[in-house]
């Protein structure tokens, strides 16, 4: 070729594999690490091709170092509104002091059976539970679920059964982070090894389990409040729905945002904050009620929940014309994502059910096969989706 | 026509027994002495509730109030735990059980109200009052000696816990059926005019009736707490509507007068067995539903045509009736 | 009416009890409003509170007549709400009419089931109720897998669907409360003038002497929770359009705060007592409450608490008055 024919077509090569570079990473969802398998190589138990019904890899990780920061003497003392005064609650799990972890039984993963331990039955455990069965069924793994109705006193029975079983593997959901702590006891003296996940138990419990893996939900509403206070030009008056009580999120989907705006945007102003029992008429009733309250002082509203809640949000907003309240809220279900997609709601946090579902049966899996495992706690991404980005994770898991 | 009397007064028993050799044949690990061990210690939480409403419905009445009842106790006696000691929380958790049952008992006698409206006033009151109490999270005690006491194996299928609901159930059960206090709860409960021309007053009953289901349920719910180290808000919810079924299908009227607490124990543990046995299948939640759901269906059909066999026998000459 | 009628019909002021009690808690409420907050009698709030309450108030209606024939509540209500809105979203490729009649047949026949396992076989409704809302409950997560079902929007249908909940008569009022009052007119002829509703106050109120008197009351029985059922599937499906997804936890809670309603409006559980406006007056008070208690900004928590203490309060005081006004079975 002529030398100036060489330079324009090395020219279009060279954007053309950066514009696969780009596409490529833009596939990988949001640039998040896609899990491989360090086995994988030994046993040929490839996962990075599994996606989720969303379209998104099925195994993703937030590999970020952990690094909290310093434990006050006493956080209970601290005011609500001051981040340390949760370090118990958001960092549990962190100092990864651990008792003397069992070894994996001989043989493998495959043919092991694992029992996994739901608190209760909700269509984003149905997605989470399928997730799990995708990665088990990769594995050879038998997978057995029970489910315990938000009863712990039943989830405390099924402990005793899966010990009964002599299960090789417990992967456990929690229905109480306090509540589980001499179940995991128990779990341990009897020497099944156990992953925690989606609801992280408290330090005391976390010496048990090999490790624990689900959304940061402390984090992605610190993220959420970044982008709510931006939205809402740091200054104005905001409520919270709460989610229910008795439950984590409870406090992580309530101080973690107030504990983060009191940060970085302190000229905006809590005006109240109500449980509704996530329910739409309920939730419709309390925004009318603090719109007619707090009138135009009411800039802006946080849901813990994206679908019932935030419908109810919506309808109540809609009849008062109050079009300009800022919303945003916990997501991902499909309500939440149509409605973001429709400017109604400015922005949600991104929970994969699957990919929650995925990652502990992973990291068994791998564990049942030799790898040791190095972190106390493994954190799904964070991400905030908002009206650009919202088609990426259509069609919605749940 | 003996043997079916017969079997209309043992139906739970041969119920409890009939649901445990179907999950012993069938479920995966259903049949080893743990897996009872389980089962007894998972259903020792819901006695001292079913026997408290027992008494209850044995007087003609009903309580909906028990759940939130065993919320606030296991709250109270954790909550109280590192002040005043396990003992002393406990007590407290039955002094406050005791107030909401006076409290039920009140409305009921004193102003009348219908037992089924005032309790389930009650009930909204005491589990707002519990969620208070703990700021809507869990408490926890970090002491971990007394769960190891209760919950560790004592013979092999009993626990120290399950002895001790077990036994006390037990002792009720005494006392309603061979005590003159016990028969003058079913005399009141059948026939509250024949009571008073006895020289027993029904109020009393009654009223007393709410108040051994408002400590009994604290109790309960203290134990459970103790055992489980920690107490949430929603720890009595689930109990509730387990144990009004329990205590219905074990064979205890609505209308009163009729009533053991020996059923309603095997009550509960039928139902528990049930939810264990379809749990070693790993069966969904679908199926707890469906299963309890009929259940508890094919007893109330079962009673109903009982009931109504008899009806159509009331009014004949019964020393015509060797079969009755 | 002769002077011997006269003479055994209740004093008039054991018949205005029951309505007085509605009136004036409500009346008292809007008094403490005024106070409490200058916004709490302007349009807006009131109609925002009345509409929060609309679905609370069509699954009331059909409660009373459950309650009103003495067999104390139906427990399958949340069931029944969520089985109809499921089964209209999962019928909505047929077309909104398909849709709304698979949705409402799927209700009624738990209702046509209740009926007769209730009035003709006569199992214990409490028992009965809880039982079938349990079996409907695990059949919801069983059929459709433990998952959601979306209404379609691409269809015109699911459009349709969506836009059940929110639309409006002359663009002002809210098409639940017309549906609302529909319901609550007819349910309050059907008591006051048609037989059924002399039949069933008979029978709520003494069983054995209708039943002797020739009263079909297995029928009437079965009728009760046929209605119930009508209304629950009704609200179900309205529900399941205001959420926007058919699921099984939609309707959660509607059974006991149900039965709250019914009650406070004056409805006796013993049966045979009260009436349709007595229910319109408890889903009232219910919806005012919260209001009132919001504006003040209390704690939800709190809010519960109140709602108790004012619901034991008003039932023990009407309670005592019916007593002394001479009435011994409140």
């Amino acid at each position: 070729m002529v030398h100036g024919e060489w330079r324009v077509t090395g020219r279009f090569a060279l954007l053309a594999m950066l514009a696969a570079a780009v596409g490529l990473a833009g596939c990988s969802g949001h640039g998040a690490p896609v899990l491989r398998g360090p086995d994988e190589a030994a046993v040929s138990i490839g996962t990075s091709d599994l996606r989720s019904a969303d379209g998104q890899p099925l195994l993703i990780l937030d590999d970020a170092p952990l690094r909290p920061p310093a434990r006050p003497p006493d956080p209970k003392a601290l005011p609500e509104e001051d981040a340390l005064h949760w370090w118990d609650i958001e960092y549990a799990g962190w100092r990864g002091e651990k008792a003397a972890q069992p070894r994996p039984p001989a043989g493998g993963a495959r043919g092991k059976r694992v029992v996994c331990l739901r608190f209760m039955d909700h269509p984003y455990l149905t997605a989470y539970s399928n997730g799990m069965r995708k990665v088990a069924d990769r594995y050879g793994i038998r997978l057995k679920t029970m489910i315990a109705n938000n009863d712990f006193n039943i989830q405390s029975q099924q402990v005793d059964q899966a010990i009964n079983e002599r299960a090789d593997l417990v992967i456990i959901l929690p229905v109480d982070a306090i509540a589980v702590v001499p179940m995991l006891e128990r779990l341990y003296q009897n020497g099944v090894p156990v992953i925690a996940s989606n609801l992280i138990p408290v330090d005391e419990g976390m010496k048990y389990v090999l490790c624990w893996t689900g959304p940061d939900d402390w984090g992605q509403f610190r993220m959420l409040a970044r982008d709510f206070a931006r939205r809402m030009n740091y200054e104005g008056g905001y409520c919270i729905v709460r989610h229910m009580p008795g439950g984590s999120p409870f406090f992580s989907r309530t101080f973690g945002m107030i504990t983060e705006l009191k940060k970085i945007a302190p000229k905006m102003r809590l005006l109240d904050m109500q449980a509704t029992g996530l329910q739409a008429e309920r939730t419709m009733q309390v925004t009318s009620d603090w719109i007619t309250r707090f009138g135009p002082e009411l800039k802006g509203i946080v849901s813990a929940d994206d679908s019932g809640a935030q419908i109810g949000i919506d309808e109540a907003v809609a009849k008062a014309r109050r079009e300009d309240i800022v919303r945003v809220a916990a997501g991902n279900s499909k309500v939440g994502m149509d409605a973001v997609k429709a400017g109604t709601l400015d922005a949600i946090t991104y929970q994969s059910a699957e990919a929650d579902g995925a990652l502990p049966m992973k990291l068994a899996g791998d564990w049942l096969n030799g790898k040791p495992i190095t972190r106390p706690v493994y954190y799904l991404p964070k991400h905030i989706i908002t009206k650009e980005d919202v088609s990426r994770y259509m069609p919605a898991q749940w | 026509m003996r043997s079916l009397r017969l079997f209309a007064r043992y139906r739970i028993y041969l119920l409890l027994a009939a649901v445990c050799a179907i999950m012993a044949a069938s479920a995966p690990n259903f049949a080893s002495a743990f897996n009872a061990g389980t089962i007894l210690k998972s259903a020792s939480a819901h006695l001292l509730p079913a026997a408290g409403l027992t008494f209850v419905l044995v007087v003609g009445q009903i309580d909906l109030s028990f759940g939130a009842c065993m919320t606030l106790g296991g709250m109270l006696a954790i909550g109280l735990e590192p002040s005043l000691g396990w003992p002393g929380g406990i007590a407290v958790a039955v002094l406050a059980g005791l107030g909401i049952g006076l409290a039920n008992g009140a409305l009921v006698t004193v102003a009348r109200v219908n037992s089924f409206i005032a309790t389930l006033g009650t009930m909204i009151i005491v589990q707002a009052a519990a969620k208070i109490y703990c700021h809507g999270g869990t408490l926890a005690v970090h002491d971990f000696r007394l769960h190891h006491w209760l919950d560790g194996a004592l013979l092999t299928v009993l626990c120290p816990r399950a002895l001790i609901c077990i036994g006390l159930a037990l002792a009720l059960a005494a006392l309603l059926h061979w005590t003159t206090i016990g028969r003058g709860f079913l005399l009141v409960g059948a026939n509250p005019s024949t009571a008073w021309f006895a020289g027993l007053r029904p109020d009393r009953y009654v009223a007393g009736a709410f108040v051994l289901c408002g400590a009994l349920s604290a109790l309960g719910g203290a134990i459970f707490a103790a055992s489980a180290c920690a107490a949430n808000p929603t720890m009595g919810d689930n109990s509730l509507m387990l144990v009004i079924a329990a205590v219905i299908i074990g064979g205890t009227s609505m209308k009163g007068g009729r009533g053991s607490v020996a059923a309603s124990m095997a009550a509960v543990f039928m139902l528990v067995a049930l939810i264990d046995g379809l749990s070693c299948f790993g069966a969904g939640f679908e199926a707890q539903l469906i299963a309890s759901g009929s259940v508890m269906a094919g007893v109330v059909l079962y009673d109903a045509f009982v009931a109504r066999r008899h009806e159509l026998r009331r009014g004949a000459r019964p020393h015509l009736m060797r079969s009755g | 009416m002769t002077a011997e009628a006269r003479a055994v019909r209740p004093a008039l002021r054991m018949r205005l009890i029951p309505a007085a009690r509605v009136v004036s808690v409500i009346l008292l409420l809007a008094a403490a409003g005024r106070l409490i907050s200058d916004r709490f009698l302007t349009i807006p709030n009131l109609l925002n509170t009345v509409q929060a309450v609309a679905l609370l108030g069509i699954v009331a209606v059909g409660v009373l007549f459950v309650t009103y024939t003495g067999n104390y509540a139906d427990l399958s209500v949340p069931s029944i709400m969520a089985f109809s809105g499921i089964v209209a979203v999962s019928a909505l490729r047929f077309g909104i009419v398909a849709s709304l009649a698979a949705g409402l047949c799927a209700g009624l026949a738990v209702g046509v089931v209740n009926g007769i396992a209730v009035g003709y076989a006569r199992a214990n409704p409490i028992i009965w109720t809880l039982a079938s809302g349990s079996v409907v409950g695990g059949a919801i997560r069983w059929l459709y897998s433990g998952s959601q079902v979306y209404p379609d929007s691409q269809l015109p249908a699911g459009r349709i669907f969506l836009a059940l909940y929110r639309a409006s008569l002359f663009g002002a009022i809210p098409a639940t409360l017309c549906v609302l009052a529909l319901l609550a007119v007819a349910a309050h002829l059907i008591m006051t003038r048609a037989a059924y509703g002399r039949e069933a106050k008979l029978t709520g109120a003494a069983y054995d002497v209708a039943r002797m008197s020739g009263v079909n009351v297995k029928l009437i029985v079965a009728l009760a929770f046929f209605a119930s059922s009508f209304a629950a599937s009704i609200g179900g499906i309205l529900l399941t359009s205001l959420n926007k997804v058919g699921a099984a936890y939609i309707g959660g809670g509607y059974d006991f705060l149900a039965v709250t309603a019914v009650v406070l409006g004056g409805v006796s559980l013993a049966g045979g007592r009260g009436g349709v406006a007595g229910v319109l007056g408890g889903v009232l008070i219910i919806g005012v409450l919260r209001n009132l208690l919001m504006l003040l900004g209390t704690d939800t928590f709190v809010q519960d608490i109140v709602q108790g203490a004012v619901f034991i309060l008003v039932v023990g005081i009407s309670s005592l008055m019916l007593r002394r006004a001479g009435r011994d079975d409140a």
